[in-house]
């Protein structure tokens, strides 16, 4: 299966992700002029991976920094699509990685692990 | 027979009544099957109507947020830029007074110099922007004296011709120090040191420069400089007592001094003489 890698620029992160480790990585601030398409590859590449096509253990760290409307609604999808699989009895760790000067960043973080209590979702500190 | 209908028409009968009770359950479950998909879709729609909200809150609250981190960031850069400024002033009236600390001219002297070049400045006709430059590049007009030997600088005298020339070269000096930094305050009191002993009838030095080849800031410290000296005690004189003062400038107008100077001096005399007067030596 192919693997996903898109450079960081100034509005949009970093995105990393290993279908061979298992290991996929979010980086940096997410303000997309249009979320929906900066996102497909990356959706598209999540559903096909959980497809069958899945590592034992998935790791996602996302380290977000700011992030505007759409991306949080892209996330919750995002989100969803793990929780369908973690449902599928798929193993999935979430890390979401947040600096401690980054008061947002870590009540985003918050935010999601109560919307998805099924998930195993880590707050970790920079 | 007494019935209404015949044997063969109550079969027909009922056959007709279970086929709409047959045809009644398939309405049936399929309205029911159509009841699910839509609490289904309906339970989703809601879900996603909540998920925006949710949202759509969050997002408030973390612009708000940034909102205040930005004021926090603007009121600090505004701290900063004033520190910047205020840094700059006293370190230009410090790099003065060094220039002056030798001949023993007070701290006083360099402020009534720069306010008198201010206020020239601003009546000439210069923006408060540039006026208030020149109020911080004045003062240090005199700082290539720092390089002329005591025996000299502090001779009680008069001058012979070496001592007269090599007296002279502070200005250039001061212009040499003062020349290397690109920052606009620094060209300006470089070109003020160079120019400041400049006559307007091109008799002065280091360069003879004649009228408005000298620049403006070289003229107005020109005046605003001889104007506290001549009412100073110095090394080698008295002070003067102000009619004397006044008559010099007025045979100097348009000699030693820009006439358009002179003119502003004696329009607003009481405001230099009011200067002088709040910023007396102690």
């Amino acid at each position: 299966m192919n693997n996903l890698i898109i450079e960081e620029t100034k509005y949009t992160p970093s995105i990393n992700f290993d279908t061979q480790k298992g290991v996929f990585e979010l980086i940096g601030k997410s303000y997309p002029e249009n979320t929906f398409d900066f996102y497909k590859p990356m959706m598209d590449l999540v559903e096909e991976y959980f497809d069958g096509e899945e590592q034992e253990i998935t790791t996602i760290n996302m380290e977000i920094i700011y992030f505007n409307s759409s991306s949080s609604k892209l996330f919750f999808d995002f989100f969803d699509l793990v929780e369908e699989a973690h449902n599928d009895g798929k193993t999935i760790e979430i890390n979401w990685i947040y600096d401690e000067e980054n008061d947002s960043a870590l009540e985003a973080g918050e935010d999601f692990q109560e919307d998805f209590e099924n998930l195993k979702f880590n707050l970790v500190k920079k | 027979m007494s019935d209404n209908l015949s044997i063969a028409d109550r079969r027909s009968k009922n056959r007709r009544e279970e086929e709409n009770t047959i045809h009644d359950n398939k309405l049936i479950s399929e309205i029911e099957a159509l009841k699910i998909e839509f609490e289904k879709t309906t339970d989703k729609l809601i879900k996603d109507v909540r998920r925006q909200d949710k949202i759509m809150a969050r997002s408030d609250k973390r612009q708000q947020k940034e909102y205040d981190e930005l004021q926090r960031k603007f009121a600090e850069v505004e701290a900063l830029q004033k520190e910047i400024e205020e840094t700059q002033r006293e370190v230009v009236f410090t790099m003065g007074a060094i220039g002056e600390s030798r001949s023993k001219e007070t701290g006083n002297h360099v402020k009534r110099v720069a306010q008198y070049s201010k206020v020239l400045a601003l009546y000439y006709g210069m923006s408060e922007k540039e006026a208030e430059m020149l109020k911080q590049a004045s003062p240090m007009h005199d700082i290539g004296k720092v390089a002329i030997p005591d025996a000299i600088l502090n001779k009680p005298g008069r001058f012979n011709q070496e001592e007269r020339l090599i007296m002279d070269t502070h200005a250039q000096l001061g212009y040499d120090m003062l020349k290397a930094s690109n920052r606009p305050l620094l060209k300006l009191a470089a070109t003020v040191a160079y120019e400041h002993h400049e006559k307007y009838n091109g008799k002065g030095y280091p360069q003879g420069l004649k009228g408005e080849e000298i620049h403006i800031g070289g003229r107005i410290t020109a005046l605003a400089d001889v104007f506290d000296a001549l009412g100073s005690d110095r090394v080698y004189k008295k002070a003067w007592d102000d009619e004397r003062i006044f008559n010099l400038f007025k045979e100097e107008r348009g000699e030693h001094f820009d006439p358009n100077l002179i003119d502003i001096f004696f329009e607003h005399l009481d405001e230099f003489l009011s200067i002088r007067d709040s910023l007396k030596d102690l």
